[in-house]
């Protein structure tokens, strides 16, 4: 019979991850831990990556951050540290409510506040939820398998606790802004390369950012990047889709 | 002159972009994508050098008048000396 662990003790766990086998010590009870059970897999052989953050780091964040409860420290810290071991194996995580439909990711990122959520959640309203679903609403994964581009599920999902284990093919990244009327046009690559580094975690030194942009360069001849102001209608899901959905 | 320590340049898709790296990303918000003659420029100044040796490094290996190679050289420097990614 497994001994439960008391809660804010920390547990060591087994989980795949987008793809990779991670090992993660976290709080039991925590935001991290609840949202990262869905990930769970006791993986045979050595795990790819490692997330933890120690304690005294942890502590030491909290200092800094007093706005933010020791559990919020501890969801944003792992997924950070996530984040950036994501970068050698093709991956990135971008700031960004990600929504399937038909099969494929769209992905709109813009800073917090913005209404990424509001505009995501409003694909899921005008397609109907058994059609349109959201896969991660704050900090979805971008990788390269092979031939592939991949989005996938992540246990960081933002306050609105909304993701999927899964990946799905990605169709498009949209950069939104608030607008009285609806209009999308694509930008070109180094405008997005840009845009992209401001809503991801800054790689800390050449090597990350060598990683990074190195899947950048494979993704973005292939993905479509927009830019798009849209206002809450239903127009602005189909401004966005009609774009967006072509190949 | 050289430039900063902390900026690389980057093929990504075609362009050749420069991307700051750690501390030297807080404040960057020029997007800065070279061209041939740019990258060549770029890469000679990774290194302390000065207008007048840039220039001859251009003539060298382009094509070109010393009006135009000037030209470029001095327009090449001051857009990089806005965008304060140069140590003079």
């Amino acid at each position: 019979m497994k001994q439960e662990n008391k809660v804010g003790e920390l547990v060591k766990n087994r989980y795949v991850i987008a793809g990779l086998k991670t090992e993660m010590a976290l709080r039991t009870g925590g935001i991290a831990e609840r949202q990262a059970r869905e990930y769970l897999c006791n993986f045979e052989g050595e795990p790819e990556l490692f997330v933890g953050l120690g304690d005294e780091y942890l502590q030491n964040r909290h200092k800094e951050y007093t706005h933010l409860s020791l559990d919020d420290c501890e969801y944003m810290w792992t997924g950070a540290l996530f984040c950036q071991k994501l970068l050698s194996f093709e991956g990135f995580m971008l700031h960004a409510s990600a929504v399937v439909y038909q099969g494929r990711a769209y992905l709109f990122s813009a800073p917090s506040g913005t209404g990424k959520s509001t505009h995501t959640s409003l694909w899921c309203k005008v397609f109907g939820e058994d059609s349109a679903y959201i896969i991660n609403d704050d900090k979805p994964v971008i990788r390269l398998y092979g031939d592939e581009i991949r989005v996938c599920g992540t246990p960081w999902s933002g306050k609105t606790d909304q993701n999927r284990n899964i990946s799905v093919p990605l169709q498009g990244i949209c950069f939104l802004e608030r607008s009285k009327e609806n209009w999308i046009r694509p930008i070109d690559t180094k405008t997005a390369v840009f845009r992209i580094l401001n809503q991801t975690i800054r790689p800390e030194n050449g090597r990350e950012m060598g990683s990074l942009l190195s899947v950048l360069d494979k993704l973005l001849p292939r993905i479509s990047v927009f830019q798009m102001g849209c206002n809450i209608s239903e127009d602005a899901v189909m401004t966005a889709f009609d774009a967006m959905s072509k190949q | 002159m050289r430039i900063k320590e902390n900026y690389m340049i980057r093929s990504v898709a075609g362009q050749n972009i420069v991307v700051p790296i750690g501390d030297a990303a807080i404040d960057f918000n020029a997007m800065i994508s070279l061209n041939d003659t740019g990258t060549f420029l770029w890469n000679k100044m990774t290194e302390e050098t000065t207008e007048s040796a840039l220039i001859n490094s251009l003539l060298e290996e382009y094509d070109v008048s010393e009006a135009v190679a000037a030209a470029d050289v001095s327009a090449f420097v001051n857009k990089l000396r806005e965008a304060k990614l140069i140590n003079e």
